[in-house]
């Protein structure tokens, strides 16, 4: 009784997640994210900055007006489609202590390891050696960031699917860091003075790290996608009539 | 009677009925939560959902809102502060009988 107990508290937490609405939602965000950053081109030393900023700009636009349009879209859908199948669920406000609670075990469980890891590599290696395999290091750690963050997820909210995601996320920052290692990494002077790193390089290794980037969002994207569609077609299957309360 | 058995004895029997457990249970992770969505969860006829409601709410564990979405009508259900702290010691009281104790 208290597996069921325990499974009973999940669904109620885990009920937005019933149709695969917000992974389509927030899949087709993320491909937007990732298209923008594949498609902002490369900047030179002297342009670099202004095309940051342009970047920045497009893709903090990109966010907002997305997830603005994201939750019209969802408050439509559910209103039409997954309320009158499986019913209406308010979700419980967080509280300040419990948003304090989830950033320390954000904290705890995820900065602290990959601190470590990053002070060991920069004690075995040089500090240039770290930023000039920036694009092999940063997609993986990145992809295992993601990865125990749906485990998390998916744990609270009682999705195994979550779990799925988790290893997909996983091997595809492996992959994109092994594509990269396999294609090669820019050319990058390993010793140089403190203060006198040559833009060009610099340049390069953020670019690349940016491709990199770009390309993990983007599979990211289409995974939570595909995610979503195989719930929502499993959940019409399952709940094919809508019902009317006073039927 | 064995210390234990007391305890047993002291349990919630309104929140102890099984269909009424999961009720509470399932209304204790979101803020409200409609009929429809109470009877699928449940798998409880209406009825029945029905009935088991009623009596969560005469012990004043359950609150009842009656709205309309469009020409439909629509209930929500909400545990009250009563009820949330009931369950949880339902569940502390439970978890403490499976404590074994050293003789």
């Amino acid at each position: 009784m208290n597996v069921q107990i325990d499974s009973a508290l999940k669904r109620g937490r885990g009920y937005w997640f019933v149709d695969g609405f917000i992974e389509m939602a927030g899949g087709g965000l993320l491909s937007l994210l990732g298209a923008i950053l594949l498609l902002s081109g490369k900047a030179s030393v002297s342009t670099f900055p202004d095309w940051f900023l342009s970047v920045a700009g497009e893709i903090v636009l990109a966010k907002l007006l997305g997830i603005l349009a994201a939750i019209l879209i969802l408050w439509w859908l559910k209103d039409h489609f997954t309320y009158p199948r499986t019913g209406f669920v308010r979700t419980r406000r967080v509280s300040g202590r419990q948003v304090l609670i989830i950033l320390r075990n954000a904290i705890l469980f995820l900065l602290v390891p990959m601190l470590g890891l990053l002070s060991a590599s920069l004690i075995i290696t040089s500090g240039n050696g770290v930023l000039a395999a920036m694009p092999e290091w940063f997609p993986v750690a990145l992809g295992v960031v993601w990865a125990a963050l749906y485990v998390l997820g998916g744990e609270w909210l009682g999705l195994r699917r979550f779990r799925w995601l988790a290893a997909l996320m996983l091997l595809t920052g492996i992959a994109v860091g092994l594509g990269q290692s396999v294609i090669g990494l820019p050319a990058f002077p390993l010793h140089v003075q403190a203060g006198t790193l040559p833009q060009q390089p610099v340049l390069a290794i953020i670019d690349r790290t940016l491709i990199n980037l770009a390309l993990l969002i983007l599979i990211s994207g289409v995974i939570l996608i595909s995610s979503g569609l195989v719930t929502f077609l499993r959940y019409r299957k399952a709940n094919p009539v809508p019902y009317a309360e006073g039927s | 009677m064995s210390g234990s058995l007391q305890d047993l004895s002291g349990l919630d029997r309104v929140i102890h009925e099984p269909a009424r457990l999961l009720l509470v249970a399932l209304l204790s992770s979101v803020e409200s939560a409609d009929f429809l969505f109470l009877l699928k969860e449940s798998s409880l006829s209406r009825g029945n959902l029905s009935v088991h409601l009623s009596r969560l709410e005469e012990a004043g564990y359950v609150q009842t809102e009656k709205t309309f979405r469009g020409k439909i009508p629509h209930t929500e259900y909400r545990l009250t502060p009563n009820g949330r702290s009931a369950f949880n010691r339902y569940r502390k009281n439970l978890g403490a009988l499976f404590v074994s104790k050293k003789v």
